[in-house]
């Protein structure tokens, strides 16, 4: 790193600047996007020179300066900043042109939010807090060099795709690789819990260790008995599943990544537990406190045979997990209710209740509006595409993540009886606009499935043994994909119109192919797959058929010129042919390859829109704990593509839902959909788009969103994000 | 006392008189809220940080924005039930009166979520020794208990549009600092309350002015910028006792300009401060909005943005698969 350079270029910053303007921080030329000025013209051009303020008040101020690399590497090194090891595997020299390659793509942020959530959020700083470390070139041949393990071919490419906007590592990847002082690489967590004390335990006490290690944790209660269910054979003893609950959200209050950010957690439960009702009250608005979860995240796991009931309008049976798992050797999460519905019903053995199914979806709507809660996942749907050996029975955090796991058992002493399989998933995003820009499609996927899989193969989560055991024998990971709508908006194309969703899947496809391909070459290199690999659909072909029966290719011109333009070849019959011939002989060394994770922050640093959604608002009002209130202006917005920008809520669910239902037919795992509603909308508008994302085939549900606009009268005047 | 409503009635809302009471109503229930939905606990950290003064500072203009909700909910809000020109406005006060309740609790969660007793102590003993809080309040329980129906409104739209602000601005600033942003996110729900109510007032108050005689109409708004003026001159008293030290001062005061004309705006009257004199701090500005359009961090916060939906059942055709 030579000198400090001027990072952001004078291109379009306003040249009438007044004496005001100069005077302002750059918080406030950064809030002056969310107003008109004075002739009621958007101020786009403040955003920039917001970030140009932020650089030279702030970041150039605050630098660390050092003479020369050498220097600076050694002072990291000998101080405990960056980890030695990650460094001793390559050449000085060519660590020095790296950081040459880095520097001479002359990256600039785009917008103010970008550079300050990189430099509040990423950028290594000294202890105290008070100065920068690293530009964000030093960070990314950080990262380069941490995972392309001593590949200086490996490390180069890396560098290109992330500098170049193609990949970003998902935020704990991208935080902490080749800092000394850190979190895990991983983001995501899943973990059971069985119907013990020893399980239940246990899954506190995971849930501690991985949030003070940086990921998201969601855990699976259907198993845990219900409310009122028997302990010892003694009726009514168990208090249920909320406060369970109760106890998870304290561990994760209590737990932060070294106060990098809060430790958040999840838990899902299936629509016929018992306690469902319940569950779905502890987000009320008026709940008591001692049942009230506030940070919490809830979802809820949709059997298709749930669905069947709401459509005749009759009553669903809740079955006791306690029961059920007496009678069937096996715990109720991992039965297909959709299955053995008809067989419970009539075992006597089985306790059961009964609610309206219709209710249930009701409720789920009413809290949605409340709260936004809970995420859904459609049980059957997931498992149906899911083509490793086993069962599906919850997702994670985000709700992108669906991998299957097994039950782990307890000594008396607590030790590990049999240690099954949780899951892992560790997260990066491909921006779609860059991929299609950049010189080789096929290249920057793999390179992305590379520096995935490595993010695999270095974390060891020692602390909680079913995660990496599930790691070791899976090495799943999940590409995902952002920045859709910005591309689709220069282009000049509208968000869910039929050229979109035309490109949309032949976009997926196209991913999914190269995917497949680079894990196959990685199980080729090194002369192995994952585990379960002999009975996956990969390994009997069938994965493979709906590829090979039938031929995908572009039905708009706009789509096929667009692949053309960007001179990226849509796989073919024959070339699935070859891949599978290969895939059956070398197998794949990915378990699971591609989710589609929500992206918030690391769409803001790449300047995307999030994940494959609509935006939220052309100038969108991001709050954070560590932000405060930013504004973030939509990628690519101008005069000419603003009409290509109407937001989530004009979009409206239907046009989403196709969107997402096209990309999902290609991804393994899941994608992070969320759904809008205006405050107009009423409980039944839910509930039909819930409906029709089943339908469609969607696998999981994320949030719903909810927009309320100022009654007529009491708007703030002159606010951008106000008007319609 | 309304000899239109001597006679007990039954409030039918099947026969709306204005359909502004049914919109307001509806925007309000709405609306519905209480402190304990958002996570203030997150903001203990941030609380930490900010230096002692600055902590002070925070605390002195909380316990003075409790003081004015409390006049509201307990006096101020009642006192414009007696001139209700529909029994559904009545409704809807009753409504307004809770939620400056809720709102004066709400700043009571704040404290004992982030400081010491012998702290808040403190700052409720400062609400009681400072001349210009006092004033304030002396000002506009004069006016509640005053006779005049107009005045009254008038009182109330002042304080609900334009007194509170220079609490406002504070939590505002601060979340635009990345300070204490789950407490900006109820200050916010207070805003979207506020700003309701405010409008709503000013509202009936125009209907009843515009009915009065020509001399009462000049009378009254003579009044009004009079009482504007006297009750602006001890607000910037009283905002230079808070945020002197901060070095804000000049910065709020653009934004009580600003708030005035609003209020102003609200009784159908025209501004009285010049536009490049409203010039607000564009990060307060645009944290103002009533909109609940924020796309927050639902790991970090719980956001302003959710509402009471509105039940509908599903029917067959919807489930037609």
């Amino acid at each position: 790193m030579g000198t400090p350079v001027e990072v952001v270029d004078d291109n379009g910053v306003s040249t009438n600047t007044t004496a005001i303007e100069s005077a302002m921080s750059y918080h406030e030329l950064n809030a002056m996007i969310n107003l008109w000025d004075k002739d009621g013209k958007m101020q786009l051009d403040k955003d920039k020179l917001a970030a140009r303020r932020y650089f030279l008040d702030h970041v150039n101020q605050n630098t660390v300066f050092f003479h020369s690399l050498k220097e600076r590497l050694d002072y990291l090194v000998e101080n405990e900043y960056y980890e030695k090891s990650v460094l001793d595997q390559y050449r000085f020299e060519f660590i020095e042109e790296l950081e040459k390659l880095a520097y001479s793509k002359k990256f600039r942020f785009d917008a103010f939010m970008g550079a300050y959530k990189f430099y509040t959020g990423y950028a290594l700083k000294t202890f105290d807090g008070a100065r920068y470390l690293e530009r964000f070139e030093d960070r990314v041949v950080m990262v380069a060099l941490a995972l392309a393990e001593g590949d200086e071919g490996i490390a180069c490419s890396l560098v290109e795709e992330i500098i170049s906007g193609r990949f970003q590592p998902a935020t704990p990847t991208f935080l902490n690789c080749g800092k000394k002082q850190r979190g895990e690489f991983v983001s995501c967590f899943l973990l059971r819990i069985e119907d013990n004390m020893e399980s239940i335990s246990r899954g506190i006490n995971s849930a501690l260790q991985l949030s003070k290690r940086g990921g998201g944790v969601a855990l699976s209660l259907s198993n845990v008995r219900e409310y009122g269910a028997p302990i010892k054979k003694i009726e009514g003893q168990s208090s249920g599943i909320i406060p369970v609950m109760k106890l998870l959200e304290d561990a994760f209050s209590y737990a932060n990544q070294l106060g990098a950010r809060q430790g958040a957690g999840a838990v899902y439960l299936n629509a016929h537990h018992p306690d469902i009702l319940r569950f779905l009250d502890t987000k009320r608005e008026n709940a008591d406190e001692k049942i009230r979860i506030k940070t919490l995240s809830i979802g809820v796991v949709i059997p298709d045979i749930t669905m069947h009931l709401a459509k005749d309008n009759e009553d669903m049976y809740l079955f006791s997990p306690y029961d059920v798992e007496k009678v069937y050797g096996i715990p109720f999460g991992d039965i297909s209710v959709t299955e053995k519905y008809q067989e419970m019903v009539d075992d006597p053995r089985i306790r059961k209740s009964k609610i309206k199914a219709r209710t249930l979806f009701e409720r789920i709507a009413e809290l949605q509006f409340e709260s936004g809660y809970p995420y859904i996942m459609y049980e059957d749907t997931v498992n149906n595409a899911n083509p490793i050996a086993g069962r599906i029975n919850m997702s994670n955090l985000c709700s992108e993540i669906l991998q299957v796991n097994t039950p782990t058992t307890y000594n008396a002493d607590l030790s590990y009886n049999e240690i099954g399989k949780d899951i892992s998933c560790n997260l990066g995003s491909l921006n779609i606009a860059m991929v299609m820009d950049g010189p080789d499609f096929g290249k920057t996927i793999e390179t992305s499935i590379r520096a995935l899989t490595a993010v695999s193969d270095q974390s060891d989560i020692e602390s909680v043994r079913s995660i990496s055991d599930g790691n070791h024998k899976s090495h799943a990971i999940g590409l995902g994909q952002m920045n859709l709508h910005g591309y689709l908006a220069r282009e000049k194309v509208h968000y869910g119109s039929e050229v979109a969703l035309d490109f949309t899947n032949m976009y997926f496809y196209t991913v999914l192919f190269h995917a497949l391909k680079a894990s196959n070459k990685l199980a080729i290199e090194r002369k192995s797959h994952f585990v379960g690999f002999e009975n996956s659909k990969y390994a009997s072909g069938e994965f493979f058929d709906k590829y090979i029966d039938q031929v995908w290719a572009p039905e708009t011109e706009k789509t096929k010129e667009l692949f053309t333009r960007s001179n990226i070849a849509i796989p073919t019959q024959a070339d699935w042919v070859e891949l599978k011939a290969s895939v059956q002989k070398y197998g794949i060394y990915n378990q699971n390859l591609q989710a589609v994770p929500p992206t918030g922050s690391i769409s803001y640093i790449n300047n995307s829109t999030s994940s494959i959604h609509p935006i939220a608002s052309r100038i969108e009002i991001r709050k954070e704990g560590k932000l405060g209130r930013v504004y973030y202006p939509a990628p690519f917005l101008s005069d000419e593509t603003w009409e290509y920008y109407d937001d989530a809520y004009e979009v409206g669910p239907e046009k989403i839902i196709d969107t997402y239902a096209v990309a999902t037919q290609h991804v393994d795992q899941g994608l992070s959909l969320t759904l809008f509603f205006k405050d107009t909308d009423t409980t039944r508008d839910v509930n039909r788009s819930q409906i029709y994302a089943w339908r469609k085939g969607i696998k999981t549900i994320y949030y719903i969103r909810i927009r309320q606009q100022a009654l007529t009268g009491t708007e703030v005047d002159s606010c951008v994000s106000c008007m319609l | 006392m309304n000899t239109r409503l001597a006679i007990t009635r039954p409030v039918n809302w099947n026969k709306i008189e204005d359909p502004v009471d049914l919109d307001v109503w509806n925007r309000l229930t709405q609306n519905f809220w209480l402190p304990e939905k958002v996570p203030i606990s997150n903001d203990i950290q941030s609380w930490e940080t900010l230096r002692p003064f600055e902590q002070k500072l925070t605390m002195h203009v909380f316990t003075g924005l409790t003081m004015l909700d409390t006049i509201q909910g307990t006096v101020g809000a009642m006192s414009l039930m007696p001139d209700a020109r529909t029994q559904h406005e009545e409704a809807v006060i009753t409504n307004i009166a809770f939620m400056e309740s809720v709102h004066a609790k709400s700043y009571s969660s704040v404290f004992s979520t982030l400081c010491l007793t012998t702290d808040i102590d403190e700052a409720f003993r400062w609400s009681e020794d400072n001349p210009n809080l006092q004033k304030k309040a002396e000002i506009v329980l004069n006016y509640y208990h005053g006779s005049d129906p107009l005045k009254r409104k008038v009182a109330s739209t002042l304080l609900e549009s334009f007194l509170f602000y220079s609490g406002f601005y504070l939590p505002m600033y601060w979340s635009s600092r990345a300070k204490l942003t789950n407490t900006a996110d109820l200050i916010r729900l207070i805003i979207r309350d506020e700003a309701i109510h405010g409008y709503y007032i000013g509202y009936k108050f125009q209907q009843a002015y515009n009915e009065a005689a020509p001399e009462v109409q000049s009378e009254i708004k003579s009044y009004t910028y009079e009482l504007l003026l006297e009750l602006y001159e001890n607000e910037l008293k009283y905002t230079a006792d808070l945020y002197d030290e901060i070095g804000l001062t000049a910065d709020v005061k653009k934004f009580l300009h600003y708030n005035a004309n609003k209020a102003l705006m609200n009784l159908g009257f025209d501004p009285l401060f010049p536009k490049d004199e409203c010039e607000v701090n564009p990060a307060i500005l645009a944290a103002l909005s009533p909109n609940a359009d924020e796309n927050h961090d639902f790991f970090s916060g719980s956001g302003s943005s959710y509402v009471i939906g509105k039940h509908e059942s599903t029917t067959d055709d919807d489930w037609d698969f």
